[in-house]
C-alpha cells in the first residue's frame, strides 16, 4: 500500500488506524473532525437546552421556587455560554470543517493535524469548563453573602455565574470568591485558542487550496462567509484573549486591573469585552447567512440574486463589526459624543443586512420554489432574522436602549438573531446536508413537523419577551411577584419552550432513524449548483476521484443546465450521463490520491490543556503547580514531537 | 520556495548595513530620552520618538522580513492588523480620554 | 479532465507558500494582542495616588537600552541564518541559529533581571498598583513570546545537528521562525518607545 517506506520515521510513527476508536482520536480527516465537531456541539446543544428549560420553569409563574437565585445566575450564565462558545460556535466550525475543501474542490485543509488540534482542544475546553459543576466554589463575596442570603450554593449553583460576559468587578476576586469564574475565564480562553488556531487554517485554505479554475469570485457564498467569519475570529480572539489574561491574573496574581478600590478600571473590561463581543455575534450569524445563501438558489431554482452583492454586503458585515461595540455601553457612562458616534455606526450594518435581505427575497421572486424541509428553515431563518434584525435597530437609538437595555426586550432581540437566524440556518444546513454526510436522506415528514413545531414554539417563547421587557420585566431576574403582573406571558413563553424541546426531540428522531433507514439519495439528489454535489455520497474518503476544473460560479449547476431565451434554465441532454460519469470517477479515482497520515499528536498537545487548565486554578496547592508543569511539558513536547513528525509521510496512498 | 520572490534579496553585507543603521537610530532614540530629561520639551521628543520607532519598524519588516519582495497580499494583511489595531485602541483610549490628557 | 496531474499547483492559489501565508495571517492577528495590552498600560500609567512605586519611576533605560540592543541585532542573525539556509550553507545556518538563540536567552535573562530587581529592591510588584500589573503583563507576554521563539530555535538547531542539516519540509521551518522573531523583535521596537522612553 505505502510507497518506499520513509527513511525518516525511525522514531516517530504515524498511527495508521482506518477504523475503530483510535482512528477518531488520530484523524486528521477533516469529515471525520467535522463529525466530531458536529456531535460533541449537539452535545452541547442538549446541555444548553436543559438548563434553559430549568430557567423557564423557574419562571413560568410568580414567585418560582424550582432554584435559588445562585442557582438562578448560574443556569443563565452556563446556558448563555454553553449556547454561544459550546454550540454554535462549534456546529460553525463542524460546516467548516466538512464542507470548505468540498466546496473549492481540494483534498483537506491546509493544516489537517493543526485542524485536529483545534478539534481536541475544544472538546477539553469543554470538559474543563463543565467540570466546574463537580469541582467549582462559589463562596460568598467578601464581607457579604451570596444573592439570597445563602452562604454557599448547591452543586447546581457551582458553575460559572458572572453572566456571559463576565462583568467586572463582580467577577473579579473581591465579589466572586469562589473558583468557578476562575473555570471560566480559562475555560473560555482555551476554547478561544481552538477558534484562533481553525481561523488561520480556514483563511490559509480558502485562500490557497482552492481547485483549478475556482476564482474567489466562483466561490460558494458559504466559502464567502466562512472567510470573513475566519478573519473575524482571527482579530477579535486576541482582544478576548488579553481580557480574560487579565481576569485570570486578578484573581490568581493580584494584579488590580478591575478592581475599583485600587485604581482599576470596570469600562476597561466592557471595552475589550465587546470589542471582541460585537464582531462574535457575527461569528454567529454569519455562518447561517451562508447557508442559506446556498439553500435558497437550490430550491428557488434560481441563481443567487446579486451574488456580487451578497459577498461584498458580508464583507461590510464583518467590517463594520468591528466599530460598533459601544453600543454595548451606552448605559455605561461614555459621552455623549461616544454614544452618537456608535449609534450611527450601529444603524450602518443594517445596510448591509438589508442588502442581503433583499438579496434572499431577490432569489426567490418567480422562482419555481420546493417546500422541502431545508427550505423551510431558510424561509423561516429569513422571517424571523427580520424581526431581529429590526429590533437591533431600535437598540441603536441611544434614549430607547436606556429604556431596553437589561430588560426582556434585550433578551427577545438576540434570541430572534441567534435562535430564529443562527440556529433555524444551522438546521436547514443539517437537513440539506445531511445526504452529503450518510448517502441517505431525511424524512420529510418528521422533518416538517419539526420545522413547523419549532417555528411556532420560538415565536412563542420570544415573541413575548419584547412586550414584558416593555413592561419592566428585568433581564436576568430571578423571580418577579405576582402583582406585576408577568405572570401570563411567562406561562406562554415557558410552554413555547417546552414545545421547542419537543421538535428537538423530534428532529434527534428523524437523524437516527434517517441514518439507518433513510431513502438513498443517489448522486445529486436536490439537483444542486455546488461541486461538493458533484461526488457521490455519502463523501468518499478521497473527496474528489478527479480534482474539479471550475468553468463557473455554480459549476455543477451549468454541467446540467443550459438557459433559454428567457434565461429559463434547460435540462441539458447530456445531464445524466455527466452525472453518471461523475459518480464513477468519483468511487473509482482514475489514478492513485495521496491523503494525509492521521497523528497522536494533536489529541495529546488538547488534552495537555486540561492539565494547564486546573494547575493553574489550583497552583498554590501541593498538587497544583507540578500538575501545571506537567501539562506545559506534554504540551511543548507534542508539539516538538509533532515538528519532528515526517513531513514526507504526510502523504499516503490510497487506492480504490 | 525562494522563486516566488521576484526582486533581489539584500546581501549578506547590506543586512549588517541594515543592523548599523537600526543600532545607531537605537543611540539617537536614547540619546532624545536623556535630552528630554534635560529639559527640552516633551512636545519636541516624542513626536520624534514616535517617528523613530516607526522607522525601525519599517526597516525590519521591510528587509529582514523580506515584505518588500513578497506578493502584495502579504503586505496587505499586516497593513490591516496593525491599523485595525491603531484605530480600536485609539478609540478606546479617546473615550477614557486619555489621549487628550497626553496631547495637552 | 484527466490532464489535471500535477496537484502541486493547487496547493497555492495565491502563490505564496501555505505555511508562510500561515505565519502572516497569524502575526497580523498579533497586532490585536500586543495592542490591548500596550492599551492597558497606556491607561493605567496616568492613575497616580495609589500605592508607589510606579513603573515610569524606576526605569533604568541604559540597562533596557542595551538589552533592546541585544534584541534588535538577534534579528540581525536570524535574517543571516535566513539567508544561509536559502543557498543551502548548512554550516552557518546552525552557527547564526545558535547566536540567535544566545542573543534571545540573554535578552530574557536581561528580563529576569529587571523584573528582579523591580520587585525585589525596588518593591513594585505586580500587585502593587494598576500601571505595575499592566507594565508586568505587557512586558510578560512580550517575553514569553522570545522564549517560544527560543524553544523554536533550539528545536531547529537539534534537528540541524541529528540530521547534519535542515530541510525546508519540517513542519517547523526555519523561515517561518525567522518571521515570528523579527515580529517579536518589531512589538519590542514599539515598546521600548511607547513604555520605556516616552514618559
Ligand atoms: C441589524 C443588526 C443588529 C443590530 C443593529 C443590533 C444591535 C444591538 C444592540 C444595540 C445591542 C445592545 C443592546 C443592549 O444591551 O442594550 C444588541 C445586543 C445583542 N445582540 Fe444585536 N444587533 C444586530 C444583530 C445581531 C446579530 C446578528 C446577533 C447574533 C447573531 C446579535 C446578538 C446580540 C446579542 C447576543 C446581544 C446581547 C448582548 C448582551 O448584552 O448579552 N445581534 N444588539
Ligand atoms: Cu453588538
Amino acid at each position: 500500500m505505502a510507497s518506499a517506506a520513509s527513511p525518516t520515521s525511525t522514531i516517530f510513527r504515524r498511527p495508521k488506524q482506518t477504523s475503530g476508536w483510535m482512528s477518531w482520536i488520530t484523524t486528521v480527516d477533516h469529515k471525520k473532525i467535522g463529525i466530531m465537531y458536529g456531535y460533541s456541539a449537539f452535545f452541547f446543544f442538549i446541555l444548553g437546552g436543559l438548563e434553559a428549560l430549568i430557567l423557564r420553569l423557574q419562571l413560568a409563574g410568580p414567585d418560582g421556587t424550582v432554584l435559588d437565585a445562585a442557582e438562578y445566575n448560574a443556569m443563565f450564565t452556563m446556558h448563555g455560554t454553553t449556547m454561544v462558545f459550546l454550540f454554535v460556535m462549534p456546529v460553525g466550525a463542524a460546516f467548516f470543517n466538512y464542507l470548505l475543501p468540498l466546496m473549492i474542490g481540494a483534498r483537506d485543509v491546509a493544516f489537517p493535524r493543526m485542524n485536529a488540534l483545534s478539534f481536541w482542544i475544544f472538546i477539553f475546553g469543554g470538559i474543563f469548563l463543565y467540570s466546574s459543576f463537580l469541582f467549582g466554589t462559589t463562596g460568598p463575596p467578601s464581607g457579604g453573602n451570596l444573592p439570597g442570603g445563602a452562604t454557599d450554593a448547591s452543586w447546581l449553583g457551582s458553575t460559572i455565574n458572572g453572566g456571559w460576559f463576565m462583568y467586572q468587578p463582580n467577577a473579579g476576586p473581591r465579589f466572586s470568591t469562589g473558583t468557578v469564574l476562575d473555570y471560566g475565564a480559562i475555560g473560555l480562553q482555551i476554547l478561544g485558542l481552538a477558534s484562533l488556531i481553525s481561523a488561520v487554517n480556514f483563511i490559509a485554505t480558502i485562500l490557497n487550496m482552492r481547485a483549478k479554475g475556482m476564482k474567489l469570485l466562483r466561490m460558494p457564498v458559504f466559502i464567502w462567509m466562512t472567510l470573513v467569519v475566519a478573519f473575524l475570529l482571527l482579530f477579535s480572539l486576541p482582544i478576548i484573549a488579553v481580557a480574560l489574561f487579565m481576569v485570570t491574573f486578578d484573581r490568581q496574581l493580584g494584579t488590580l486591573f478591575f478592581d475599583t478600590f485600587q485604581g482599576g478600571d470596570a469600562i476597561l473590561w466592557q471595552h475589550l469585552f465587546w470589542l471582541f463581543g460585537h464582531p462574535e455575534v457575527y461569528i454567529l450569524i454569519l455562518p447561517a447567512m451562508g447557508i442559506v445563501s446556498e439553500t435558497l438558489p437550490v430550491f428557488s431554482r434560481k441563481p443567487l440574486f446579486g451574488y456580487p452583492a451578497v459577498v461584498f454586503a458580508g464583507a461590510a458585515i464583518g467590517f463594520l463589526g468591528f466599530g460598533v461595540w459601544a453600543h454595548h455601553m451606552f448605559s455605561s457612562g461614555i459621552t455623549p459624543v461616544a454614544q452618537a458616534a456608535f449609534g450611527l455606526a450601529t444603524m450602518t450594518i443594517a445596510v448591509p443586512t438589508g442588502i442581503k435581505i433583499f438579496n434572499w427575497l431577490g432569489t426567490m421572486w418567480m422562482g419555481k420554489i420546493k417546500f422541502t424541509t431545508p427550505m423551510l428553515f431558510s424561509l423561516g431563518f429569513v422571517a424571523l432574522f427580520v424581526i431581529g434584525g429590526l429590533s437591533g435597530v431600535t437598540h441603536s437609538i441611544v434614549p430607547a436602549d436606556w429604556q431596553q437595555t437589561d430588560t426582556y426586550y434585550i433578551v427577545a432581540h438576540f434570541h430572534y438573531v441567534l435562535f430564529g437566524g443562527a440556529i433555524f440556518g444551522i438546521f436547514a444546513g443539517l437537513y440539506y446536508w445531511f445526504p452529503k454526510l450518510t448517502g441517505r436522506m431525511m424524512s420529510e415528514k418528521l422533518g416538517k413537523l419539526h420545522f413547523w413545531l419549532m417555528f411556532i414554539g420560538m415565536n412563542l417563547t420570544f415573541g413575548p419577551m419584547h412586550w414584558l421587557g416593555l413592561q419592566g420585566m428585568v433581564r436576568r431576574t430571578w423571580k418577579y411577584p405576582a402583582e406585576y403582573n408577568f405572570g401570563t406571558w411567562n406561562m406562554v413563553v415557558t410552554v413555547g419552550a417546552f414545545i421547542i424541546a419537543s421538535s428537538i426531540l423530534i428532529f434527534m428522531v428523524n437523524w437516527t432513524k434517517s441514518k439507518r433507514r433513510g431513502v438513498e439519495a443517489g448522486m445529486d439528489p436536490w439537483d444542486a449548483r455546488t461541486i461538493e454535489w458533484s461526488i457521490p455520497n455519502p463523501t468518499p474518503e478521497w473527496n474528489f476521484g478527479v480534482s474539479p476544473d471550475v468553468q463557473s460560479l455554480d459549476d455543477w449547476w451549468h454541467r446540467k443546465y443550459d438557459e433559454d431565451e428567457d434565461g429559463r434554465p434547460v435540462r441539458r441532454p447530456d445531464a445524466d450521463s455527466t452525472i453518471a460519469q461523475f459518480h464513477d470517477q468519483g468511487v473509482n479515482p482514475p489514478a492513485p490520491i495521496h491523503l494525509p497520515t492521521p497523528s497522536y499528536f494533536p489529541f495529546f498537545a488538547g488534552a495537555s490543556f486540561l492539565a494547564v487548565g486546573y494547575g493553574v486554578i489550583y497552583h498554590t496547592r501541593g498538587w497544583g503547580l507540578p500538575l501545571l508543569i506537567f501539562g506545559v511539558i506534554l504540551l511543548l513536547s507534542s508539539l516538538i514531537g509533532w515538528s519532528l513528525e515526517p513531513l514526507e509521510e504526510e502523504h499516503e496512498e490510497v487506492h480504490a | 520556495m525562494a522563486e516566488a520572490q521576484t526582486k533581489a534579496q539584500p546581501s549578506p553585507k547590506q543586512y549588517v548595513q541594515i543592523a548599523v543603521l537600526l543600532a545607531i537610530l537605537t543611540a539617537v532614540e536614547v540619546a532624545l530620552y536623556y535630552i528630554e530629561q534635560a529639559g527640552v520639551s516633551g512636545r519636541i521628543v516624542y513626536p520624534t520618538l514616535i517617528i523613530l520607532a516607526i522607522l525601525k519598524f519599517i526597516i525590519v519588516v521591510a528587509f529582514y522580513m523580506h515584505i518588500r519582495y513578497e506578493k502584495g497580499i502579504i503586505a496587505r494583511f499586516f497593513t490591516v492588523g496593525f491599523f485595525g489595531a491603531l484605530m480600536l485602541y485609539t478609540v478606546v483610549l479617546g473615550t477614557f480620554g486619555v489621549l487628550t490628557a497626553m496631547s495637552g | 479532465m484527466s490532464d489535471v496531474a500535477h496537484e502541486e499547483h493547487v496547493h497555492e492559489s495565491t502563490g505564496v507558500e501555505t505555511r508562510k501565508l500561515a505565519m502572516w495571517v497569524f502575526l497580523s492577528s498579533e497586532f490585536m494582542f500586543f495592542g490591548a495590552l500596550i492599551t492597558n498600560y497606556l491607561l493605567f500609567k496616568g492613575r497616580v495616588g495609589y500605592t508607589a512605586p510606579y513603573p515610569a519611576e524606576i526605569f533604568d533605560i541604559p540597562f533596557t537600552s542595551v538589552s533592546s540592543f541585544v534584541l534588535l541585532m538577534s534579528s540581525l542573525t536570524m535574517v543571516l541564518a535566513d539567508h544561509a539556509i536559502h543557498r543551502d550553507d548548512q554550516r552557518s545556518t546552525r552557527t547564526w541559529l545558535i547566536a540567535t538563540a544566545l542573543l534571545g536567552m540573554v535578552f530574557l535573562a536581561g528580563q529576569a533581571f529587571e523584573f528582579t530587581t523591580f520587585v525585589v529592591d525596588e518593591g513594585m510588584k505586580i500587585s502593587t498598583n494598576p500601571a505595575a500589573s499592566a507594565f508586568f503583563t505587557l512586558t510578560g507576554f512580550h517575553g514569553t513570546h522570545v522564549l517560544v521563539g527560543v524553544i523554536m530555535l533550539l528545536t531547529l538547531i537539534g534537528i540541524s545537528f541529528r540530521k547534519g542539516r535542515l530541510s525546508t519540509a519540517t513542519g517547523l521551518n526555519l523561515e517561518n521562525v525567522a518571521l515570528y522573531w523579527h515580529f517579536v523583535d518589531i512589538i519590542w521596537i514599539v515598546i521600548f518607545t511607547v513604555v520605556y522612553l516616552i514618559k
